[in-house]
């Protein structure tokens, strides 16, 4: 009895720099999913020296020593495989043997075979798809208890004389089962708990990121601007939890939240000897307070003292950056470091994805200015010359023509804005009509059926005008009979609809390659409204061709 | 009086060509036409000095009606076009002149006088006119484009000029010798044209004439006078 109490004793030594060990940076390695070859011989180091000290904190029993060498042995194999159990058990037992006694030879062998049941346990775990319980301190404990009745075998068979190894056995067996199987469980216990506060940890840091990704998604579609800057540093300021966040351009601050605002102010210039390093070399620069300082450049009463400045890059150019700061009481987490980095990359995309679809933008825009300035001439130079024909026969209708005429420019010029009403676009095309059809005469006639629900449904300007331009000049100008243009504007289930068909039908041919007033108006819809909207063409050989321009609706307005 | 014809698509367009034309004094005009095929009958009919010639038009555009006119009949050409980016380059030295729209009278007076030139020193108008993918055709209504390839034979009588294909027969302003001239249409007959991959076989007759049946089975007369020119087209 007291036997085991004192090897009880012993073992709390034992836990006592496991628990050191798990808390310690040498435990880590434990922490990852695999183990490298590196980690494994790491680990060999540390479990043979358990087994060792187990050896020399033993009670010397009869000539022989009771001790917890077992647990290094069976705990290497079970956490590492055979290979790792087998090495440590025979580096123990190796050590044992060199204690001497009349158990050293049967100690030495039965520690090997303890580290290689160890081993064989962790097999058997893999094998059934379990790897989660190779941690588990009940399957510790049973492989412990099941190793050292191995051991008390192998002492029976081995150690001479019998007799006396019988003695020994019947007294040191049931004390070290118990002490053994109780520690190793104890210690697998202890690394799981610290195994899985390394795993909460990093559940902790991703969501963290995560959540830092989720709040500013979408926030840098417009760029980097001194409100998308506020937003995002407020943002981090808070998720992160450090002193102070500022995020710059490559010349001035941005933006600026937390301790010593009073003093970094938006809109200075960069006056940080580190950011400037940054922008320069296009790198990460951390002043961990401790080998490196931050040194406020602006107010020596600045609290600050450790920053991290990480650059936004598109295109592999510096744009501006992102600098976490912590005050000089407080040390820089790692955490926070390679969090910073993560947000600054995170943010290096949103912002190339923002020139990319700004570039696209313009390119559409100036394809529409095109467009507009396109149309003019041929339409112009036509109008004129009926009008000139007209003034000679009727004085007011050409009066009339020419305020349509003149309408129609000026709509043309102001719609510089990205939006008009139904009704607005429906004016500028019916003055354009009312010039075609005074020069097309009974070759042009215009059919409308509008929904007066929709007349006020905003939709991108001069969406109408290319289209119904198209269906006249390419198709009703060159029909030789009677050119009917139909305009409907109506709700369908999937949103507005416009539609305009002409008679002609001689948009076929060119259904693959689209007009190119026709793909600008389809893409501009597309990339305002999503996919499922904009122009789709169908046509019957001289017969009709019909568009319908497809628009979201809700109840009368769209934002 | 210089004769003149006006073409073109729009009424407001044509009347406003012939109250300048008119007001200068020193114009005649013999027709006004919205469209290819009367255009053609009239200047077959009417034989005008120039032609006002706009050049986009509904089914038969400017540069193709010039290739449906017959060389020795050719008037001199004015395009008028409202369209100054055109593929008028390639025309500019051919025609006679080219008119931006709405047209300015003192533009007018020069390509009058330029005109009047040309027509006292004797010069006949010459045009590249390029071979004839499609020939206009009259049918019912409305005016139907005939592809060449597709023709048999063409032939006249009184009532005007025909034209033979597998769909049916037409009738066209065209006149045989422009057909001869600018389609592969060769001469058969004084009042005939045969497509030569139609020939089925020719049958020779009495007085040197023959007889071709084609591969659809008309009958197609060759006259003594082309019989000679066919044999040589079909390397006999």
């Amino acid at each position: 009895m007291s036997l085991i109490l004192a090897l009880l004793q012993q073992m709390s030594v034992f836990l006592v720099i496991g628990y050191l060990f798990s808390k310690s940076p040498a435990f880590r390695p434990l922490t990852g999913e695999t183990l490298r070859t590196r980690h494994k011989i790491f680990l060999y180091f540390i479990f043979s020296a358990f087994s060792i000290m187990g050896t020399y904190f033993g009670l010397p029993v009869q000539g022989a020593i009771a001790n917890t060498r077992a647990i290094g042995a069976v705990l290497a194999g079970i956490i590492g495989g055979p290979l790792l159990g087998t090495a440590v058990g025979f580096t123990g037992g190796l050590h044992r043997y060199t204690l001497g006694g009349f158990t050293a030879f049967s100690c030495g062998v039965s520690t090997t075979t303890e580290g290689l049941i160890g081993g064989l346990v962790h097999l058997y775990i893999l094998r059934k798809g379990r790897p989660e319980q190779i941690f588990s301190p009940p399957i510790a404990f049973a492989a412990t208890f099941f190793a050292e009745m191995m051991q008390m075998l192998i002492i029976l068979l081995l150690s001479r004389p019998f007799s006396d190894a019988v003695h020994l056995v019947q007294a040191i067996a049931l004390p070290m089962m118990l002490a053994n199987s109780a520690g190793a469980a104890l210690f697998m216990s202890i690394m799981r708990d610290q195994k899985s506060m390394y795993d909460k940890f990093g559940a902790i840091f991703s969501a963290r990121a995560l959540k830092v990704a989720e709040r500013t998604l979408g926030l840098l579609t417009k760029g980097l601007t001194p409100q998308s800057a506020k937003q995002i540093a407020g943002i981090i300021h808070e998720e992160t939890g450090v002193g102070a966040v500022s995020i710059t351009d490559h010349e001035r601050i941005l933006a600026y939240v937390g301790l010593g605002a009073d003093h970094h102010r938006e809109g200075q210039p960069i006056a940080s000897d580190l950011t400037i390093r940054a922008i320069r070399e296009n790198k990460v620069i951390y002043a961990d307070g401790v080998h490196e300082f931050f040194t406020c450049a602006i107010s020596p009463q600045c609290p600050l003292g450790s920053a991290l400045v990480v650059p936004l890059r598109v295109d592999g150019d510096v744009v501006g950056t992102i600098k976490l700061y912590e005050p000089k009481n407080k040390l820089f987490l790692n955490l926070n470091r390679t969090l910073g980095e993560g947000i600054a990359a995170l943010f290096s995309d949103q912002l190339l994805r923002s020139r990319y679809e700004e570039q696209k933008n313009l390119l559409i825009q100036s394809e529409l200015k095109l467009l507009q300035a396109q149309v003019n001439p041929h339409f112009l130079f036509n109008a004129l010359n009926t009008i000139i024909a007209i003034i000679r026969k009727d004085a007011g209708q050409a009066r009339e023509l020419l305020l349509h005429l003149s309408n129609f420019f000026r709509k043309n010029l102001k719609r510089s804005g990205d939006f008009s009403t139904l009704e607005e676009e429906l004016d500028h095309v019916g003055s354009y009509l009312k010039i075609e059809k005074a020069r097309f005469e009974d070759r042009l006639e215009v059919e409308m059926t509008i929904d007066p629900g929709l007349l006020k449904l905003r939709l991108p300007t001069f969406t109408l005008q290319p289209i119904i331009e198209n269906a006249i000049k390419h198709g009703i100008s060159g029909m030789l009979g009677k050119g009917i243009v139909k305009i409907v504007a109506r709700v369908h289930e999937q949103g507005a609809c416009i539609d305009i068909e002409d008679n002609a039908g001689t948009y076929c041919d060119q259904l693959h390659g689209g007009g190119l007033g026709m793909n600008i108006v389809d893409r501009r819809i597309k990339n305002l409204y999503g996919e499922r909207y904009g122009v789709q063409v169908s046509c019957k050989p001289h017969e009709a061709t019909l568009i319908t321009i497809l628009l979201p609706f809700q109840g009368g307005t769209i934002s | 009086m210089i004769r003149a014809l006006i073409v073109d698509d729009e009424r407001n367009a044509r009347e406003e060509l012939e109250a300048m034309l008119q007001e200068t004094g020193a114009v005649e005009i013999v027709g006004s036409c919205a469209n290819a095929i009367e255009a053609i009958k009239m200047i077959n009919r009417e034989r005008p000095e120039v032609l006002f010639l706009d050049i986009q038009m509904p089914l038969v555009n400017g540069f193709e009606l010039l290739s449906m006119i017959d060389d020795d009949i050719m008037p001199h050409v004015v395009f008028v076009s409202a369209y100054d980016d055109y593929a008028l380059k390639a025309f500019e030295e051919k025609t006679l002149d080219y008119l931006l729209k709405p047209v300015e009278p003192a533009r007018l007076e020069k390509t009058l006088e330029k005109l009047s030139s040309r027509l006292h020193s004797g010069s006949q108008p010459a045009y590249d006119t390029s071979e004839l993918r499609q020939i206009p055709c009259v049918c019912a209504n409305r005016i139907k484009l005939i592809d060449a390839s597709q023709l048999i034979f063409a032939r006249s009588d009184l009532s005007g000029i025909h034209l033979v294909t597998p769909q049916g027969e037409y009738f066209t302003e065209l006149t045989l010798k422009t057909l001869e001239t600018r389609t592969p249409l060769i001469r058969c007959h004084k009042q005939f044209l045969i497509n030569i991959a139609q020939i089925d076989e020719i049958t020779l007759l009495d007085n040197g004439v023959a007889e071709i049946k084609t591969l659809a089975g008309h009958l197609v007369p060759v006259s003594r006078r082309y019989l000679k020119n066919l044999k040589e087209t079909l390397g006999l």
